[in-house]
This record gives C-alpha cells, structure tokens and sequence, in this order.
C-alpha cells in the first residue's frame, strides 16, 4: 500500500475509541481521535480523512448537528456509531447525509467490513459515475438495468414496474441501508403518504419471488425500524 | 369552544345542571298528570323520585336538598288549592311537608353515601395494582441482580487472575480467561438488552408505540441476531404466503422471538430444529415456536413466566437467566394487549403467543 486510508473516530468514551484505534492501527490505516465535537471539527478541516466515524452522543454538541454542518462542505463518508434502542436517531442520521450506521456494541469485524464497504461506496460514486449502468449481481441474482431484466439462477423473474423500481433502487446502493422515507420519496414522490404499508407489502411480495424462504432472506434485509439494505454488489 | 366544554365538563356545572333538569321534568311532568288525569297524589311521588335521581348524578348533598325544598315549594304553589299561592295552614299539610322534605334528604344523603364507598372501593382496587404490579417489578429486580452477580464475578475473577499472574501463565491459559471474559460479556449485553427494551414499555400506562410491522421481516431479525450469538442454531421458519401486518413495537416483539428461540435451544437438550410457525385468523396472529426436547417440567408451567420460576430447592445458578428471558416476553406481549402461553406436546414444548391484528386502542 502506498498511503495509509485515515480514519477519524469522533468518540467521547476514552476505552471505546482506544479500542477501535487498536483494531485499525492493526489494519494499516492511519487513525485520527477526536473526544469533542469542536476538536473533531478542527481534525476534519486540517486534516481530511479519508472517513469519518461519529459517534451521535458527543459532550459538547449533537452528533446530528455536527453531521449536518460536515455535510454542508464535505462528501467524504460518514459512518454513525449509536445505541440499538434509538431507531429515531438512526433514521435522522441516515437522513442528514450519513453513509451508514454501526449499533453499539459492535465487534471488530463488523466495524472493520463497515468501513471498507463505506470507503468502497464513496470511491464508486467520486471517479465511476456511469457504474449505475453496469448490471448488478451477487450469489445467483444478476439485475440488468438496461435490459429491464432480473435474472435468478440464470430464470427471468417477472417483476411488476413498482417492484422492479424498488429493486433498482436498492440495488444501485447495495450494501447501504436506505430508509423508509428515502425509498418512499424516491419511488411514489414527495408527496406520497408516508404510511409504509405499501412499502412493505410490495417489498413482501418482492421477498416471495426472490427469496427461498421470505423469513430468512438472503438478498434484500430489513433493519427494523430504519430501512431496507440489499446485499452488496459482487462486482464492485 | 374548548374552554366552553371544559367548562360544561366541570362539576359544578354538571350539578347546576342535573338540578335545573331534574326540577323541569319533574315539574312538566306534574302538569301533565294534574291537568289530564286529576291524581294529586302523584305529583310528591314525582318530586321524590327527581330528587333521588339528582342525588345519584350529582356531586355533594347540595343539589338533593335543593331539588327538594323546590320540590315541596311547587307541590304547595302549585299543585295544592289555593293555587299560585304559599299556604300551609292547610290541615295536615305542615306533616306532608316534612315528610316529603325528610325523604327527599335522606335519600339524597344515602345516595351521596353510596357514590363516596363505590369510590373508595375503586381507589383500593387502584391500589392493590399498584402492589401487584410493584410486586412483578421487585421479583424482577431481584432475578436480574442474581441473575447479573453470576457472570460479573465470573469475569472479575478471570481478569483479576490474569493481571495478578500474568508472569506465569501460559498463552493458552491467557487465552482461556479473556475467552471467558468475551463469552461473558456477550450474556451480559444479552440481558442488559432484554432489559432495556422493557424501559420502552412506559411505565404509566404500560401501552407501547405501535406502528404496522411485517411479521416475517421481524421474524428474519431476530433469527439473524439470534445466529451472531450462536451460529449453529437449527431453526426452520414458517410463514404464511399471504403478507401478514400487524401493529407493534417491532422491537420489541422481535425480542419476545429471540428470548423464545434462544430459551428452545438452551433447554430443549435437543440437536431437532426448531420450528417457527406463524398464523392468523380474522382477529389475530399466532406465532409458535415448537421444540423437540424434554418438555416442561408439569410443577413449572403455572409459573414459567413469572420470572422467578428457578424453583425454590434447585440450584438457580445452573441455568442463568432461565425466567427472566419469559417474563419479559409476558410483559411486552401484555403491553400489545395479546397473550403468551406455554404448553407440552408429545415431543417438547410448545410457547405460542398471539397479537391482535388491529389496533384494539385505535391510536396510530
């Protein structure tokens, strides 16, 4: 490797941070700490890193604040770390502009597979803009966006227009999850009601056709609560 | 227009108002009966009987002896010769008059008595919830502290020993204590969870947030953190074709499924999938969650849920956690106003809870 990623934890716990400093120090990328909102602001402009993790719980400011103002002037991946019970906090950090979410407590690995896909997510959107094009796939789905055509273990699945659009969606951005309100907006516009149930009952009817068992899906997952998040491309 | 209603809704007015009503009818009534059928003797009945029912619907004696007076008043203004005029030289009438008045006051003061128990009665009902449901949370408390001890000494004693002989031991060894202390930790994150989602049911009411929730998605979460923390979990989950959407904290219930699967492995003692079945019928979804294994105990299953059911004679410290993990499951399922059962069948044990398809409430 050439030059080190660097990574800025934003974390008011001194064991957690030290912690996740270790993992990543271990994992070559170069590690930034911050424990306030102000001191992590002043790291941010000075020093660019490549990837910000936040945690929303910080002493001085609101984490969803310090998100908002970040995203004013800057693209660079963000990654909220915040307890499970709070879906509210979750959804309105996604919401703000934040990448992705990591619910305490977590484990190295799944911390570690976060940043990468996060990392990954930003670099596709800055130098492939046409990738939206490419086909999408991963285990025995292919989706062609150009065709029209999903594509499971090589049969043509026959989707409604809604369905296919939503499946489009998500696939486009596999590997993040995406929110309720966001998927309502992008598919039944601004203005449509915000009650999900036909979110849900399409997506219900997306799972029968996809997925073996619908209760134990394997492409499209739901975080309760929040969102939806499909499988990451295998292509990418 | 809202301060009008509240206004109206105060007690004072509502007495105002019962009496004032209770004098009219009474009184219409009164003409009727004197101008068409000629029977006097009626009239004190009806003033009587006005006056026990202002008693029943108002607060205080006030409006009963009102009712009264007014009633005696207009019997002799009105309906006794000479007409239009206050008179009670009449023979007998002084009689008549304290009669009627001393019935009206005595029912009126009985009726107030009647109201002022039935509503003590209440309070005391009030109560005797409240210590029951103080009782629940003590027992609950109680389990959980025992339950946290167990696992907290465990990891201060293989941390302490680490630090303390660090020199002498081997890497095996080394690894074997912070193995312990990880493997601990994990149950303890386990509990606290459990325990946290009880902080969401708010105390006051004891009702939840409900929100229309696809039972599968919520099944398929739970199965998925279920197999983080033990990977070769055997479980094979049913759900019907048909989309089925239920208000609930999905949360929550997703954390009744997981106790419920999590409580099947550990004490079926059994290698046998366990199987999810969910149904529905017009008024409520059933989800069971079916094991093969030893069953349940038969002097157990009364008190499965009651969070203490370790048993008073066995050793509690061998199964952490056995009741708490249920009697969580009961609270929240009692909070969606639905109901959790356990039951034997020929090869295991059954639990099956049921949720309400519609909001019973009717508070989206």
């Amino acid at each position: 490797m050439s030059f080190k990623l660097s990574v800025l934890i934003i974390e008011d716990e001194k064991n957690i941070s030290s912690f996740i400093c270790t993992t990543l120090t271990n994992q070559g990328y170069k590690v930034l700490k911050a424990a306030t909102g102000k001191e992590g602001l002043s790291l941010l402009t000075s020093q660019c890193p490549d990837i910000l993790l936040l945690d929303l719980g910080l002493p001085d400011m609101d984490g969803i604040v310090l998100l908002k103002e970040v995203r004013t002037w800057s693209e660079l991946p963000i990654l909220v770390i915040s307890a499970r019970i709070q879906e509210n906090e979750k959804v309105q950090a996604l919401d703000m502009g934040a990448d992705d979410y990591i619910t305490k407590p977590f484990g190295t690995k799944e911390l570690l597979a976060r940043i990468r896909t996060a990392i990954r997510h930003s670099k596709r959107l800055n130098f492939d803009p046409k990738f939206v094009q490419k086909p999408y796939h991963a285990l025995d789905l292919t989706i062609d966006f150009e065709k029209r055509k999903v594509l499971l273990k090589e049969k043509e699945i026959h989707l409604t227009a809604v369905e296919f659009k939503l499946v489009s969606l998500l696939a486009q951005q596999s590997g993040r999850v995406l929110t309720y309100d966001y998927i309502i907006t992008q598919i039944w516009g601004p203005y449509a009601d915000k009650n999900n149930r036909i979110l849900r009952v399409n997506m219900a009817n997306i799972r029968r056709k996809l997925e073996a068992n619908p209760a134990e899906p394997v492409y499209i997952f739901t975080e309760i609560g929040i969102g939806y998040r499909m499988i990451e491309d295998e292509l990418s | 227009m809202t301060k009008f209603i509240s206004y109206c809704s105060s007690p004072f007015f509502r007495n105002v108002f019962v009496t004032l009503f209770m004098l009219f009818a009474a009184t219409a009534s009164s003409f009727f009966f004197f101008h068409s059928v000629d029977s006097i003797q009626n009239i004190s009945i009806l003033y009587i009987l006005s006056t026990v029912l202002t008693a029943r619907f108002t607060v205080g004696y006030l409006p009963g002896i009102v009712v009264s007076l007014a009633g005696v008043m207009s019997v002799n203004y009105l309906f006794t010769y000479p007409y239009n005029q206050i008179n009670f030289t009449l023979s007998g009438y002084p009689v008549t008059f304290f009669g009627m008045l001393l019935i009206s006051l005595i029912t009126s003061a009985s009726t107030s008595h009647m109201k002022k128990q039935g509503e003590l009665l209440s309070k005391q009902e009030k109560i005797l919830m409240e210590v029951e449901k103080e009782k629940v949370r003590a027992n609950l408390l109680r389990a959980v502290s025992h339950d946290l001890r167990t696992p907290l000494t465990s990891m201060l004693g293989a941390s302490s020993t680490y630090l303390e002989n660090e020199p002498f031991l081997s890497d095996s060894e080394k690894r074997m204590f912070v193995f312990q202390i990880y493997e601990d930790c994990n149950w303890l994150l386990n509990m606290v969870e459990n325990l946290l989602t009880i902080t969401r049911i708010s105390g006051e009411t004891a009702k939840v947030t409900k929100n229309l929730e696809l039972v599968e998605e919520v099944i398929s979460e739970a199965f998925f953190r279920l197999k983080k923390r033990i990977p070769d979990a055997n479980i094979s989950v049913k759900v019907p074709e048909e989309p089925i959407l239920v208000p609930m904290d999905a949360l929550l219930i997703e954390q009744v499924i997981l106790n419920l699967l999590e409580n099947a492995i550990s004490h079926s003692h059994s290698s046998k999938a366990i199987e999810c079945v969910v149904r529905k019928d017009t008024s409520f979804m059933y989800c069971d969650i079916i094991d093969y294994g030893s069953g349940i105990p038969e002097n157990q299953l009364d008190t499965i849920f009651d969070g203490c059911s370790h048993g008073q004679n066995e050793s509690s410290d061998a199964k952490k956690g056995f009741g708490i993990g249920l009697s969580i499951c009961k609270t929240i399922i009692t909070a969606h106003q639905g109901t959790i059962t356990a039951r034997n069948h020929k090869e295991g044990a059954i639990f099956t809870f049921q949720l309400p398809m519609e909001d019973i409430d009717d508070e989206f």
